[in-house]
């Protein structure tokens, strides 16, 4: 027993030796000082939670503070997806552009750039200070046509148009000059913390305190409170010092061992902070709705947040030998478009994909079960929240079994039904027990649990089957043609942008607009809920079909790895015998 | 055939053990069974054709999605459904400019060519061959612009949710041929005066204007005579019923119900605020009282003389109090529930209680006539008595069973 005891006091204390011998420097053939370790567990917590943080503020409906204060109609923000569409796709293509030109431009073309960008702002700019619908026949139709869109009148239309052009130019620009000023010295990932952090807990606190939602005219408080989103989503904030930790160290155990456990660890302060805000929030007066959640609690949160990032971002190191991102060998715009066309298993999560839009414009159920049907808030809500989220843990624990076991076909129907069925139970539960609060929340939660722990399998396939698509285009064109696989999107996003409209349409019809108050009304509250929940199950169920036709099994993908192999090998051995160099080059 | 020989046919184990043999010329062309051929280096058949359908599909993609949203979106100032006898009114959305709205017969609006001031550039044209009869719930959902409406002789029905959050609506007016509906000065009720279905939410701008006050006084400011003009409305005597929503978003402080109300619908009294300050609002109803008086049909208040005998709280012939019925009130004072009560909605005195500097403040004990056992006998909704915050938790107020009603 003393044995066993002293084994492991000579453990510990071999650990702790290991640690104090390498806490500035690290170990033979390691990068990674322990020292870094701590500053992970601080910095990527801190960087996390300040993202996380920002997920409370956002220009769509289910945010608390487009919910309780700017009380803007749900269809609004369908209107201005729908103008923002067509200009999505010209600065795609310019970024193109950018990208054909290897990111960094010569002289002239980055002349050409900025000077394209700066007239979008400007056109932005001056849409925003004079009325161009003005200069329409005020009777004419298209005008009328404009002044008929929820939420919005020709006036604003203009301006939120104007809106996407000045923020498109605005952040096209920035993009160019930050990444060229500050890319060599702080790296491809963290250099934006540098340009926006400071504008970035500005316009936290702007969003808060500015009063845009006491304008009472509310096409007029719909395009101010659009610039005033714009404004702020122009500043990123995103979890970059995670992104660094994935190339903290060229040994691969090490990078593994830091993935595992210090970038773990470091979620634990999102994780207190989840139930934290919720029971500051309880203690407000009107919970919520109150806008001291939005003046004090989130701004202050994300301020802590982003200083403790910003002190320990310097100090977490990207240490992978690799060419920049601008360096990175294009191809050719056309022949990556009708290369990735070629990709049947691209397709096929493309109509899954396109089919899936038809719950989209649905409102968030769970919010709509903790607030309006069971009346959570503070600490309970905190705790109900986090019990579902730990649903998915164990399974995830798990997913190499499930991977091994069954197909990706399999586990991708089987996640699809399952969605379905618990949809349809969570439906006839509303539907029949609606005046039962007890009862129907209770099936509800357990159905809720039920979903998450089947999502996290899934999910994890999900992403390795996207590695594996890419490993098959790689088969099929030679390249991975990652950015590519976007493509797709240009040839979904109307439709979707149309299918989308089915549930917000619905939801006006059963008085859900811009006062989500009508939701403690328990017919409506019905209806808007449960109609929709329908709808999706039946997308669904329709799912499940293209998935039928997916038999991209192992089998395929070693075959298709063992094709790369080879190519790997042919083209190494001509390199060396035509004395070329080999740099890059993977045999596996 | 061994388990692992055949998920190995299946496809679902991983096999270490597969060697292509692939001659070197062959790398790029090389088809495994059952996939695609690879098309690397090589240009593709009919390259300009495909790169004009890429972009001519985009094209109409877009065009059609474009013009389809907008097809979907776009909607008419009036919307009416035909129905036995008439039309129903379906959906109003506001041209931007129109203040006064008439439910009377079919409408459309007419723009006048050459006038370029959207404020005045167009006109309501009626089609009086075609009466409206029935109003649709959530018609008016969530308009900010409508300040009148008038309801014509020939409508029949008008579901009580149909002018749901209509946040500049000040009077509600019926023509007085209607044999259905009437209004007091500018509040809707049915004819016979028995349900009280809509105070507009805006009611307290037309008494201003009516009394004479020139501006919305914030909670500090507000006197007692502004108080007793704007903010307390004294409900007819005839009123039995109050009906769906019929109450929400007012700004009242004081609401005096007859003693012959039976019922109080859904959300009925809910959220009632007034202005804090220019940033934002807060609960305003205070107090609710019950008259005895039998022939009160004015609904302003002078005076507690012209009610009769007047007490605090709910009246005692009530018998039924609807979810929601009096949510969000957080100045709400005193609530006692009557002996007569049968039955409480669900969350029916929400959130009218709160914590503030450690103190319990609006409904802080419930008081009931009956006794608890008798209570028990009762149709009661979950969560019907108010919570606070107890410890990160929420704990219901204390009932005060076999109460005696306060004393005013």
């Amino acid at each position: 027993m003393s044995e066993k005891m002293d084994k492991v006091v000579d453990t510990v204390k071999n650990f702790a030796t290991e640690i104090k011998t390498h806490w500035n420097t690290p170990a033979e053939g390691k990068y990674v000082p322990y020292k870094e370790y701590k500053d992970v567990v601080i910095g990527v917590g801190a960087n996390y939670t300040g993202t996380k943080t920002l997920e409370y503020i956002g220009f769509f409906s289910s945010c608390f503070l487009i919910m309780h204060h700017y009380k803007l109609p749900y269809l609004t923000f369908s209107v201005i997806g729908l103008l923002n569409m067509p200009l999505g796709y010209i600065t795609a293509l310019i970024w193109w552009y950018v990208c054909d030109n290897l990111g960094f431009l010569p002289k002239k073309q980055e002349r050409k750039v900025y000077f394209v960008y700066g007239l979008m702002m400007l056109f932005g700019i001056s849409t925003i200070l004079f009325d161009y619908s003005r200069l329409f026949d005020q009777s004419g139709a298209f005008i009328t046509m404009l002044n008929s869109f929820e939420g919005m009148n020709a006036t604003a239309c203009f301006k939120t148009f104007g809106t996407h052009f000045l923020y498109s130019g605005w952040v096209g620009a920035r993009n160019i000059f930050w990444r060229k000023k500050l890319l060599p010295k702080y790296g491809r990932y963290k250099y934006s913390l540098y340009c926006d952090v400071i504008p970035k807990c500005v316009m936290v606190f702007l969003i808060g305190w500015l009063p845009v939602y006491n304008i009472p005219d509310v096409a007029t408080r719909v395009w101010v409170a659009n610039l005033l989103f714009a404004t702020y989503n122009v500043f990123g904030f995103g979890n970059v010092l995670e992104e660094c930790t994935k190339r903290i160290s060229p040994n691969l155990q090490e990078r593994i061992l830091v993935r595992s456990y210090p970038v773990k660890i470091s979620h634990i302060f999102n994780s207190i902070l989840a139930i934290i805000l919720p029971a500051i929030v309880g203690m407000l007066r009107h919970e919520w709705a109150d806008i001291n959640f939005y003046r004090f609690v989130i701004p202050i949160t994300f301020t802590i947040s982003a200083a403790f990032t910003m002190f320990l971002a310097g100090r977490i190191k990207e240490r992978i030998p690799q060419p920049p991102i601008e360096k990175k060998v294009q191809i050719k715009f056309w022949d990556g478009m009708l290369g990735v066309l070629k990709n049947k298993y691209l397709l096929i999560n493309t109509i899954v994909g396109l089919i899936d839009a038809l719950g989209n414009g649905m409102l968030p159920f769970a919010t709509i079960l903790y607030f309006y049907t069971f009346r959570l808030s503070g600490l309970p809500y905190s705790l109900i929240v986090a019990l579902i989220s730990f649903a998915g843990t164990p399974p995830d624990l798990l997913s190499p079994y499930f991977l091994k076991r069954f197909s990706y076909k399999q586990i991708m129907i089987f996640y699809q039904l399952s969605r379905a069925i618990g949809n349809a139970i969570i439906a006839v539960a509303m539907w029949t027990l609606g005046d039962n609060l007890a009862l129907c929340g209770t099936i509800c939660i357990i159905v809720l649990f039920f979903m998450e722990m089947t999502k996290t399998v899934p999910t994890t396939a999900g992403h390795d089957m996207g590695v594996r698509i890419n490993d098959y285009q790689m088969y099929l064109s030679g390249e991975r043609l990652e950015s590519f696989g976007g493509i797709f999107g240009w040839f979904t996003g109307p439709i979707t942008t149309f299918i989308g409209l089915i549930i917000p349409i619905f939801l006006l019809k059963y008085g859900f607009n811009s006062n989500w108050e009508i939701l403690f009304f328990d017919g409506s509250r019905r209806n808007i809920v449960v109609i929709p929940i329908i709808v999706d199950t039946i997308g669904f169920f329709l799912m499940t079909i293209p998935y039928l036709f997916w038999d991209y099994d192992n089998k395929k993908q070693n075959l298709v790895m063992e094709v790369l192999k080879r190519r790997a090998e042919v083209t190494e051995k001509k390199a060396e015998e035509e004395g070329k160099s080999t740099a890059g080059s993977y045999k596996g | 055939m061994s388990k692992k020989e055949k998920n190995a046919n299946k496809g679902t184990v991983l096999q270490d053990d597969i060697k292509l043999d692939i001659p070197e010329d062959e790398i790029w062309t090389y088809q495994i069974e059952g996939l695609a051929a690879p098309h690397i280096n090589k240009p593709y058949k009919y390259y300009n054709l495909k790169k004009a359908i890429f972009v001519i599909v985009i094209i109409i993609a877009v065009s059609l999605s474009i013009y389809f949203s907008i097809l979907a979106l776009q909607n008419e100032t009036f919307e009416y459904e035909q129905v036995d006898g008439g039309y129903k009114f379906t959906k109003f959305s506001n041209t931007g400019y129109l203040y006064e709205l008439d439910i009377d017969y079919v409408s459309d609006i007419e723009y006048i060519p050459g006038n370029n001031n959207p404020a005045t550039n167009f006109k309501v044209v009626k089609d009086e061959s075609k009466p409206i009869t029935a109003v649709r719930q959530f018609t008016l959902n969530c308009d900010d612009k409508i300040k009148t409406i008038t309801i014509g002789a020939h409508v029949e029905n008008v579901d009580p949710k149909a002018f749901y959050s209509c946040w500049a609506l000040q009077n509600i007016e019926v023509d007085e041929n209607n044999p259905n509906y009437c209004d007091v000065d500018g509040v809707l009720y049915n004819k016979d005066k028995t349900e009280i279905l809509c105070y507009p939410c805006d009611h307290d701008e037309y008494l201003r204007q009516k009394y004479g006050y020139e501006a919305e006084l914030y909670t500090n400011d507000i006197t007692p005579e502004y108080e007793r003009d704007i903010q307390t409305y004294v409900v007819p005597s005839t009123v039995t019923k109050l009906g769906e929503m019929c109450f929400n978003y007012a700004n009242l402080r004081a609401i005096y119900l007859p003693e012959g109300l039976k019922t109080v619908e859904t959300l009925a009294v809910f959220k009632l605020h007034e202005k804090l300050d220019q940033w934002g609002t807060t609960p305003s109803l205070h107090n609710i009282f019950t008259y005895k008086a039998k022939d009160v049909a004015d609904t302003h208040f002078t005076s507690e003389d012209a009610l009769g005998e007047v007490y605090l709280s709910l009246p005692e012939g009530l018998e039924f109090i609807g979810s929601d019925a009096f949510s969000f009130n957080q100045n709400l004072q005193y609530v006692f529930i009557p002996e007569n009560v049968k039955d409480i909605g669900h969350h029916a005195f929400w959130d009218t209680c709160y914590k503030e500097g450690g103190d319990l403040k609006g409904v802080t004990v419930m008081n009931v006539a009956v006794s608890e056992e008798k209570f028990e006998e009762l149709t009661v909704g979950d969560n019907w008595l108010p919570q606070y915050d107890y410890l990160l938790f929420k704990k219901n107020i204390d009932v005060n069973y076999s109460a005696e009603r306060s004393e005013k």
